[in-house]
């Protein structure tokens, strides 16, 4: 697993909402990266960030601080943080302020650039790499038929590039099918908005790749022409995956895809999504609260507690060894079919003021067995590690 | 009467531009008190649907076509919009599956948690009262019957008696709800300040402290009673209380706690001593102050009890029991009578009710005397109500009438079919092949409503002879002490008042046991400004606000993460123990199931398909389709492929022939497209639904993730046993 490439990286990822005075920390401080072809589970209780981190690495909310990289290319990076190293530079007066701040005003200067213009910088390298794949294709051409057929292709190629994000390879599925699909708008147009966006306008080449898609996600051809609401949830479902795949894209952000699902109709799309990460060989960020769904979907498992990331691990040793209380008292919780069980499971509760001391100390996330995290301070750490030297 | 709610042969559709949805199709189940029934099933099954019929919610456009729900000696399906508000969210309250639209967006929490609380806490004064009053009224006519038929002067001691029980019970009521009220609020006090006092040594205050603080410093003003804590304290608790709220202000912003925490722990030993103190005999007390001139005796509280107890004992309570007694004996032997003279009276009705054709007139006459008998055999001071008495006359009734509107309709329906017979058989004469066939005429079975009418008289008058066979081996003492305890709960429910303040305290208590952070704060919120977990659990407090006697639990935490629907399906599990409340519990996940239910009733396509205890369901499981649930949901161990069950429900406008399930069933027979499996009986508790179970059925084994799952669940337990 480790060997292979690294598609997004998260970084000190913080977002934070203002009401008024008031300012909620829906994100705080999450740093993980996700390799290529792996799905990463991210769980944890309503309310904790997890649907936030998904929505601001895809750029729906300006993120306040980190940075998001996504194939080696910064696509969001925010602020907040350079602005705070100023502040406290200039409270601790430390020595050489002024350079300091110049050097953090010109890190902002850069983030704001990326922030806003990573896209076009996406394609122009994609109109640069045309050019010089066409200009000598078009200057070898000798016959002026031949000619113009590969000037009008280079055009429309370029039209198509110019119109193209790099965000775009990122795509998402909704958790409520009923509310993330337009109800005045056929399966076809809902499919091929993306494809419309980025420059296509070929009429048979859409309808191809729509009936391609639906045909791929188990729906035929003819629900093309029909309205969402002629289609039960499941249903619903797949057309959802079916708009995001048909964009081609390499990761796929999954928010809470199955929750709002029947159990039998859960297993239909669940058995989907995974049929096409072995044939695309798709990246997905699962992102549920359902662990035991977690557990079969996903390689590696990340356990978010308001807003803080505390631990993250292969989903199998996550489930077999969990270090962080938090992690156990969630793990304590799940709901098995088994009914003599059932009556005598007894729940962990978790308390964080009573688990930690955190007065001095501050936690982070440290690494205690290769590819197990966990956020502890220092003396948590050294309990852990006595903890795993006893096991091992 | 264990048995709760009944649903009897229950059949609903739904009228739609496309035709007739048959939603629920002749199910049938008993809830007993106490215990948790679980429908599992796929959307579109009609678990909703049966459970919006219960508290007659359903849509404008269902038709109810047969079935009874019976709850509480009253027919759910045939009660008016009037009684049924009565019934609504005080006697049986719903969760909501989606908690988006059972809040109203812009009424803020608090209100909306308190409405419920006031509203019904007026009608259920209203209600104690009259109940109180009647029954009252009932004992006394029924004590002056028994015992002094003819003597005036014991018959005046008598009604002089009942006024007088009148009287002193709501002293009593009144004294004990106050003494509750400060034993209550130190209780919470002692609670409160350990958490707070917790939080504070480790320095950490939010937002909410501040009211906390001052919630404690309520409390312990209101914990102030003379036999909790004693009065003699009041003023030191008082300058106390004052102090606190300075301090904590003076504290917060240094963060030094050490005065704070001193106060507090003072406050905490005044209402440990108030909570373990023992509590006097409030019943008797309220006789001594209402009817003695003397004032109370100063003695220790055993003592004082016993001398109280002696006191009313001679004075009032043994002759008023004795007299009840008689009174209770006098009612049901006259009732036993009257019974043994309607089974005769329904018997001969029987013959009316056989004949070739029936006589309208002949048979209202019959229906009225039948209805008088049967209301004369209701004991009036039995306490719980004797069902099948009660809706003995309505549904005769409804019988009755259904059979002579159907003879005018059937004519009608079959003139209709003859004349599109006749046009059908036109354009074939003229040689076309029509692209439709000519329905059959919606005849009603005359014969089968004669059937039902006899069934409800044979099933009353069976209910009758066991009651009279049983008569012998009742213990009226017992009930005596039954009935007193009755009077008193409804006395109590008179002086129970929810003022505003009351219910704003109920409700922050509930949003705390609900599990919301803060809910100082957040009572004063719009419900958009909560998570979605969080305003489930909001739904959950307002259907508990009411203290309701069953509660229909509709997917109530399909939307919610783990951790928080442990805490409800936990939180639930306790209200159900503690207020020995019976539970219908509808969710399409079986984890929640194993953790909830008693028993479980797999449902599809409106069918019941298996019905059984949980431990019959989860090991035992005969049904394809509860097989194929069980094995289309990963749980932690399952590495494999999951068997999702291959396409979708059946259209419910055209029912299918057979089995509904076939078409998806890996299983499926011959026989399943062609004929509805019965319910065949596995085991005392557990049916199912399928023609596997038939005798001449090929043995089938159940699918491989079943039995590996059972296999799995059967090594855990033996490892954890070890």
């Amino acid at each position: 697993m480790s060997d292979r490439e690294t598609l997004l990286k998260v970084e000190h990822l913080c977002q934070y909402f203002r009401a008024g005075n008031f300012v909620t920390k829906a994100v705080d401080d999450v740093s993980f990266d996700i390799k290529k072809g792996e799905v990463f589970g991210l769980v944890g209780e309503s309310g904790c960030g997890k649907t936030t981190t998904g929505r601001s690495i895809i750029k729906l909310y300006n993120i306040t601080s980190g940075n998001v990289i996504f194939k080696g290319v910064r696509i969001a990076a925010g602020i907040q943080s350079y602005k705070d190293n100023i502040k406290k530079a200039k409270e601790e007066k430390i020595p050489n302020l002024s350079e300091y701040i110049a050097e953090q005003k010109k890190l902002i200067k850069e983030a704001k650039y990326d922030q806003k213009n990573c896209d076009k910088e996406y394609s122009k390298k994609r109109v640069a790499e045309l050019k010089e794949k066409y200009e000598p294709l078009i200057a070898k051409a000798s016959d002026p038929a031949e000619k113009d057929k590969l000037t009008k292709e280079y055009k429309e190629e370029v039209y198509k590039a110019r119109r193209t994000k790099l965000v775009t390879q990122i795509q998402m599925i909704f958790q409520d099918p009923i509310a993330s699909l337009d109800p005045r708008m056929t399966v076809r147009e809902i499919i091929a908005e993306g494809l419309i966006i980025q420059g296509e306008r070929n009429k048979n080449v859409i309808d191809q790749k729509v009936y391609e898609m639906l045909e791929l996600v188990g729906l035929v051809p003819e629900h093309a022409s029909r309205y969402p609401h002629e289609f039960s949830g499941g249903q619903r479902q797949r057309i959802g995956v079916a708009r995001s795949i048909i964009m081609n894209p390499e990761l796929i952000i999954a928010d809470e895809p199955v929750s709002a699902l029947d159990v039998s109709v859960q297993a239909q799309v669940i058995n989907l999504l995974n049929d096409l990460r072995d044939r695309f060989g798709l990246t997905i960020l699962f992102i549920a609260h359902d662990l035991s769904v977690v557990k079969y979907f996903s390689d590696r498992i990340g356990v978010m507690y308001y807003g803080k990331l505390v631990e993250l691990a292969d989903s199998d040793e996550l489930f077999a060894h969990p270090l962080h209380p938090y992690t156990r008292s969630l793990l304590s919780a799940i709901p098995l079919p088994d009914p003599i069980y059932e009556k005598a499971r007894k729940r962990i509760v978790y308390n964080p003021l009573a688990e930690h001391d955190y007065s001095v100390d501050k936690p982070s996330l440290r690494e205690v067995s290769p590819g197990h995290f966990v956020q502890c301070n220092d003396a948590e750490y050294e309990k852990i590690m006595q903890e795993l030297g006893g096991n091992h | 009467m264990n048995e709760k709610l009944q649903v009897r042969n229950l059949r609903i559709s739904f009228r739609t531009s496309n035709g007739k949805v048959q939603a629920v199709r002749d199910i049938s189940f008993d809830l007993s008190k106490g215990e948790t029934l679980a429908i599992v099933g796929e959307s579109g099954s009609g678990k909703s649907v049966t459970s919006k019929a219960i508290l007659g919610i359903l849509a404008g456009n269902s038709i109810v076509e047969s079935g009874e729900i019976i709850y509480d000696g009253k027919d759910l399906l045939k009660i008016s919009e009037e009684d049924f508000h009565k019934i609504r969210g005080d006697k049986i309250a719903m969760i909501f599956q989606d908690p988006m639209s059972s809040l109203n967006p812009i009424v803020r929490i608090g209100r909306q948690l308190t409405e419920a609380m006031l509203l019904k806490g007026k009608a259920r004064q209203r209600e104690c009262r009259a109940t109180f009053n009647g029954y009252l009224k009932n004992l006394n006519r029924a004590m002056v019957n028994a015992v002094a038929k003819n003597d005036s002067a014991r018959a005046a001691e008598i009604n002089e008696n009942c006024r007088k029980f009148d009287k002193f019970e709501f002293k009593h009521i009144e004294l004990e709800s106050a003494y509750k009220k400060s034993f209550e609020a130190a209780g919470e006090t002692v609670d409160d300040i350990e958490k707070i006092a917790f939080e504070l040594e480790k320095k950490s205050v939010s937002k909410g402290s501040t009211d906390r603080i001052n919630d404690i410093a309520k409390q312990s003003v209101d914990s102030i009673n003379e036999y909790v804590v004693s009065p003699e304290n009041k003023a030191e608790v008082y300058a106390l209380a004052r102090s606190l709220r300075s301090e904590f202000a003076k504290a917060k912003k240094t963060l030094n706690f050490d005065e704070t925490l001193r106060i507090l722990y003072k406050l905490r030993d005044f209402a440990k001593e108030g909570v373990a103190k023992k509590a006097p005999n409030f019943f008797c007390m309220g006789y001594y102050l209402t009817f003695s001139d003397k004032p109370l005796p100063d003695m220790p509280v055993d003592e004082l009890n016993k001398f109280l107890h002696d006191y009313i004992d001679r004075d009032f309570m043994l002759a008023f029991i004795g007299d009840a007694e008689k009174a209770l004996e006098y009612s049901s032997g006259k009732c036993c009578e009257n019974m043994r003279s309607t089974i005769e009276k329904l018997n001969d009705a029987r013959k009316v009710f056989t004949r070739e054709n029936l006589d309208s007139k002949e048979c209202h006459a019959v229906y009225k005397e039948l209805a008088a008998a049967v209301k004369s055999c209701i004991d009036v001071l039995s306490i719980s109500k004797d069902s099948l008495s009660f809706t003995f006359a309505p549904s005769l009734k409804s019988q009755i009438d259904n059979y002579f509107h159907a003879i005018g309709a059937n004519v009608k329906a079959q003139r209709v079919h003859d004349r599109d017979q006749r046009k059908f058989d036109r354009i074939v004469a003229r040689g076309k092949k029509p692209d439709w066939e000519v329905a059959d005429a919606a005849i009603t079975d005359l014969e089968l409503i004669k059937e039902n009418i006899l069934t409800i008289i044979t099933r009353l008058v069976d209910h009758y002879d066991e009651i009279l066979a049983n008569y012998s081996e009742r213990n009226f003492a017992d009930e005596t002490v039954a009935v007193i305890d009755y009077l008193k709960e409804n006395a109590s429910g008179v002086v129970d008042k929810v003022t505003r303040r009351v219910a704003k305290h109920r409700a922050i208590k509930l949003m705390d046991e609900v599990g919301i952070a803060e809910p100082h704060k957040r009572y004063r919120q719009y419900p958009f400004e909560f998570s979605g977990g969080m305003r489930q659990r909001i739904v959950i407090a307002i259907a508990l606000a009411a203290n309701p006697d069953i509660l229909i639990c509709d997917e109530p935490t399909t939307a919610l993460d783990v951790t928080i629907q442990a805490q409800i399906l936990e939180l639930i599990n306790n209200l159900k123990e503690e207020r020995n409340l019976s539970v219908i519990f509808i969710t399409h996940d079986l984890g929640v199931v194993a953790n909830m239910a008693d028993r479980v009733a797999v449902m599809y396509a409106g069918k019941i398909v298996e019905y059984g205890t949980s431990e019959d369901i989860f090991y035992h499981a005969a049904h394809p389709y509860t097989w194929a649930l069980l094995s289309s949901m990963p749980d932690l161990d399952t590495d494999e492929k999951l068997e999702a069950i291959p396409g979708t429900p059946p259209n419910m406008i055209y029912p299918p022939k057979g089995d509904a399930f076939a078409p998806r069933n890996r299983y499926a027979m011959q026989i399943d497209f062609e004929r509805q499996p019965p319910m065949f009986k596995i085991s005392d508790t557990h049916f199912a639904a399928t023609w596997l179970l038939h005798p001449d059925a090929p043995k089938v084994d159940p699918p491989k993730a079943v039995v590996d799952r059972i296999r799995r669940m059967n090594e855990r337990r033996a490892n954890k046993d070890e």
